[in-house]
This record gives structure tokens, C-alpha cells and sequence, in this order.
């Protein structure tokens, strides 16, 4: 675990990209690995544990870079068939999250090319449950508004940087695990986040009216 | 905001991105400027709001079709992968290590390529069997690899006189072997013709002098002729590569119809100034495209037929 400057906490362990052994592997980890072995071995059911496991992670990504619900479904169903299909490429010594989100941002770009992409980074999501806009109105509207003013900052973001920044900040995934999805390095990824913030910071308070 | 202070580290330290000694100073930095703490605090708010986004998650429920779909697909098998992943499946599962994988395809491709450069020094060089004429067209460059080109013939024996055959009255014939470029003898197969650019060459196996009047004169070691309607008066030239001691000489000018090279060859050659009289493999090519469709003589037949016989070799005069 990481102690961050704003106090909260990441966790690696889960989204860790180096190599571990098999032994030092977490109960849920080696479980994983045991399901990709047993599909390997011809046994496809065994596949489907694993598509419950990253489903909700993948459909999300997938809507956060889509910016449309409508395909967040088709996405997910090609990813976890291409992930099927190439299973045997897994590097087993690594974790299997950064590998599915590889092949989602792929998936992502592929429809992305074949039809004009709607730049709208926010979707109908559901909301979470602590969230109860009834119990002050006022707040309940400002955070809309302020969700408004982010999706359109975000969206005004050239494509890399938005990419990096959804990966990095919205994701959480350090900065080794966003270059390594975008096959790109970790120098051009910081580049990249770093340009992202700033611009984001920017289009918000233009926004907001210098509000903070 | 006046500090020059670089931003971009400011936007990289509030996630905690920088190095430690960057980190450092930018600490540093931050305890004596209050433009850039104000402007941190800012981007804090920024990345708070931009992170509340995590707790935004698709709901499990619309993932169930999702699911069902693809293991009804996968257990279908329509998504069945192709010759080329069921390879490189057999492969990576046997080895387990993507990087052993593609040494594997690697070699492959090493061993394909090299079988396939063996193929083609097999092959005859079509190149080589064309003939090369220098210095205002009629001196003939020394053919190369022509004993790599169809055999037509051989010439062991004198040949016997007599007017019918048509041959001259001498007697030793030096002994040699007769070849045809691949091309020349392609066409002439299909179409019993000798097409322009014809090459034969005439190779001696005696490297001692031997003297002779025969039509050959004096053990020549090497002879062409060529066929080439637009350099030589009735279509043939005829050359003598014999140089001083039985040397070969690369290059040989076209012989003179004093040489008789042309009146004997267009008088008494069966068919276009060639002794085709006298070399079986010529003969059954020559049938086998009066019968069979001109183009369903393939290669592999015309490289059989020009390998000589070792039960029955032709005992032949040389002539070409």
C-alpha cells in the first residue's frame, strides 16, 4: 500500500505489473491462475468465474472510454471472447486485470474507429447508494453541475491525454500499469498526465469562474 | 500566478508521480511559495472531484447477458480461432513462455527461407542460359552453368560417313557433350521450334589435342550457336571459344561463312540448323508436342526427358 499526498490509500497488491512467483501469489490470484490453467486445458466453464470476476470492472472502463452505454455490453462480450481466444498468451506470473484492460482500450479504439465516437466521457452509470440527492437539493444540483463542467473538460482533452488521465486518475492504475495498457512509456504517460491535469484544472476553473 | 515554478510538476506531485529528489524539491519549493501552495491545493480539488468518478460503477446486473452470451458462444464453439492461433496455442501452452514461442516461429522461418534458397540454387538461372553478345553484337560472351541445362546429347564414336545422314566425311570426331538452354528447349517441346535466342553449346570431354579434319577441325573445347534472326544470315551464328593451348576464351566473335560452320549445319541439320537427327531427347520432345496439347508438357517431364539414360547412352556424333 501507498500513502498519497491527497491521504488516500492505493492499493498494488491486486494490480501489481511485476512478476511474482506463484508461490507469493494472493489466495484470489492463485485462484485466477487455476481457472486460466484449467481453460487452457480445455475446460471452458472454467472461464466463466473469471468473466464474473472482471465483468463490472471491464463494462466500466468500457463506458468511461466509449461514452455511451449502448455499446458497453458489445464491448465486454468481444474482450472477454478475445481474451478467450488468446488466453494462452497470459503471462500467468501476471496479474490478469491490466491484460483484460489492454484488450478493453483496444476493443475501445477498434469501435471507436469504425464509428465517429461520441465524446461524451460521462454516462448514466449507476449512481451510488451514499448518494441521496433528496436530502439536500441544493447539493444534489451542484454536483450535478459540477459533473457537467468535468465531462465537458474531459472531453475537451486530446484523445491521449484523456486516455491517460481515465487510466491513471479515474482507474488508479499506477503509472507503470497505464504504459504498459497504452504500450507506450512511463515517461510519455507522466508527460501525458501531467499536460492532462493541468488542461483539465484549467477548462474546470473557466468553468467554474475561478471557483474553487 | 507569477512564480515560474514549473507546473507540471506541481500537477505531477499531487498524485505523488515525481521521483523522490523532484519530490524533494518541490517540497521545498512549496514551503516558501504561496502561489504555488494555493495553486496545489486547486489541482487537489481537481483530482478530488475527477476521482469521485471511481465510485461510479456498472451495476452486475447488466453484466448477467453479458456473460451468459459470450459462454453461449464459447460453448457453441463459434468462436472456434483459427488454423494459425491453434498453432501458436499448441505452441505456447507446450512451452509456456511467450519468448521461447517466437524463438520457435523464428526458426521456422529460418529453415523455411533456407530450404526455399536451396530451391533456388537448384533452379536453373534462366539469366546464366541467355546468350550475352558484346562489342557491336557479334562477339558472343562464354556461356555460364550451360552444363546445368538440358543434355541433349553425347558423341563418344566417330561418326560414320555417308551422304544420307547427312554428316560430314571425316573421321575423329572429338568426343563431347551437346546442351541446350532450358528456355530454347521449352519452346522447342511445346512447339517444335526452336524459338529466337536459342542456345547450344558444344563441350568437349577431350582436353588433350587431338588432330582432326572433321567438322569440328581441330578439338575445339567449346562451341555455341545461337539463334538470332536480326544478327546472323540465316538465323544461326556459330561460335568457337578454343583459345591458345585449349585454353577457353571468355569471349568468341562469330565464325565467317568461310568457317563452313553454316553451310554444313543448314544443309545437312534436320530441323533448323540442328542435328536434331541424332539426339533422342530432341526426337521425343518433337513427338511429344506433335501429340500432346502444347501446354500440358510440364517442366518436371522436360527435365526427365533430359536426363540421359544410364542403361542406354547415346553414342553419338557431336553435332549441335
Amino acid at each position: 500500500m501507498e500513502l498519497r499526498p491527497d491521504g488516500s490509500l492505493l492499493v498494488h497488491a491486486a494490480l501489481s505489473m511485476s512478476r511474482v512467483s506463484e508461490n507469493e501469489l494472493s489466495p484470489e490470484a492463485a485462484e485466477i491462475t487455476r481457472l486460466v490453467r484449467l481453460t487452457l486445458g480445455g475446460d471452458s466453464t472454467a472461464f466463466e468465474p473469471i468473466i464474473r470476476r472482471y465483468e463490472t470492472r471491464v463494462m466500466t472502463i468500457a463506458a468511461r472510454l466509449l461514452g455511451t452505454r449502448d455499446d458497453t455490453c458489445d464491448v465486454a462480450q468481444e474482450v472477454f471472447l478475445r481474451a478467450f481466444k488468446y488466453l494462452h498468451r497470459l503471462d500467468l506470473q501476471k496479474p490478469l486485470e491490466p491484460w483484460l484492460i489492454r484488450i478493453t482500450v483496444n476493443v475501445c479504439r477498434d469501435i471507436g474507429r469504425r464509428r465517429q465516437r461520441q465524446r461524451n466521457t460521462f454516462v448514466e452509470i449507476e449512481m451510488p447508494e451514499t448518494i441521496d440527492e433528496s436530502a439536500d437539493h441544493h447539493a444534489g444540483l451542484a454536483r450535478k453541475q459540477e459533473r457537467l463542467i468535468l465531462q465537458r473538460a474531459l472531453d475537451s482533452l486530446p484523445e491521449k491525454e484523456r486516455l491517460a488521465i481515465l487510466l491513471r486518475d479515474v482507474e488508479g492504475l499506477s503509472t507503470a500499469e497505464v504504459a504498459s495498457i497504452l504500450q507506450s512509456s512511463e515517461t510519455t504517460v507522466r508527460s501525458q498526465v501531467s499536460r492532462g491535469r493541468l488542461r483539465l484544472k484549467s477548462a474546470i476553473d473557466s468553468a467554474m469562474g475561478g471557483r474553487s | 500566478m507569477s512564480c515560474a515554478f514549473p507546473k507540471e510538476m506541481l500537477a505531477l506531485h499531487v498524485e505523488g508521480d515525481l521521483s523522490a529528489a523532484r519530490q524533494e524539491m518541490t517540497l521545498s519549493h512549496l514551503a516558501t511559495c504561496e502561489d504555488c501552495s494555493g495553486f496545489l491545493e486547486q489541482l487537489r480539488a481537481r483530482q478530488t472531484l475527477l476521482k469521485s468518478l471511481r465510485q461510479e460503477t456498472v451495476a452486475p446486473s447488466e453484466c448477467l447477458g453479458m456473460r451468459r452470451e459470450v459462454m453461449s458462444i464459447i460453448s457453441k464453439r463459434l468462436d472456434t480461432p483459427g488454423w494459425i492461433v491453434r498453432i501458436e496455442r499448441a505452441l505456447m501452452i507446450a512451452i509456456r513462455r511467450p519468448s521461447y514461442a517466437v524463438a520457435a516461429f523464428g526458426l521456422l522461418g529460418v529453415v523455411s527461407v533456407s530450404v526455399l534458397a536451396q530451391m533456388r540454387n537448384i533452379t536453373p538461372d534462366v539469366k546464366q542460359s541467355a546468350a550475352v553478345f558484346v562489342e557491336g553484337g557479334d562477339t558472343l560472351l562464354r556461356p555460364q552453368g550451360y552444363r546445368d541445362w538440358i543434355l541433349v546429347g553425347e558423341a563418344t564414336k566417330p561418326h560414320s560417313s555417308g551422304s544420307d545422314e547427312g554428316t560430314a566425311r571425316a573421321a575423329p570426331t572429338p568426343t563431347g557433350r551437346v546442351y541446350i538452354n532450358p528456355s530454347g528447349y521449352r519452346e522447342y517441346a511445346k512447339t517444335g521450334r526452336f524459338p529466337e535466342g536459342t542456345l547450344m553449346v558444344w563441350d568437349s570431354d577431350n582436353r588433350e589435342h587431338q588432330a582432326g579434319d572433321g567438322p569440328h577441325g581441330e578439338s575445339p573445347v567449346l562451341l555455341a550457336s545461337v539463334k538470332d534472326s536480326t544478327r546472323f544470315e540465316g538465323g544461326w551464328g556459330f561460335f568457337d571459344f578454343t583459345g591458345v593451348d585449349r585454353s577457353m576464351t571468355a569471349k568468341a566473335q562469330a565464325l565467317p561463312e568461310s568457317s563452313g560452320c553454316r553451310t554444313c549445319h543448314r544443309r545437312d541439320a534436320e530441323t533448323d540448323h540442328v542435328f536434331t537427327q541424332f539426339y533422342p531427347v530432341l526426337q521425343t520432345a518433337r513427338r511429344a508436342s506433335q501429340l500432346a496439347p502444347q501446354d500440358t508438357l510440364s517442366l518436371l517431364e522436360v527435365l526427365d526427358l533430359s536426363r540421359p539414360s544410364r542403361v542406354q547412352r547415346p553414342t553419338l556424333v557431336a553435332h549441335i
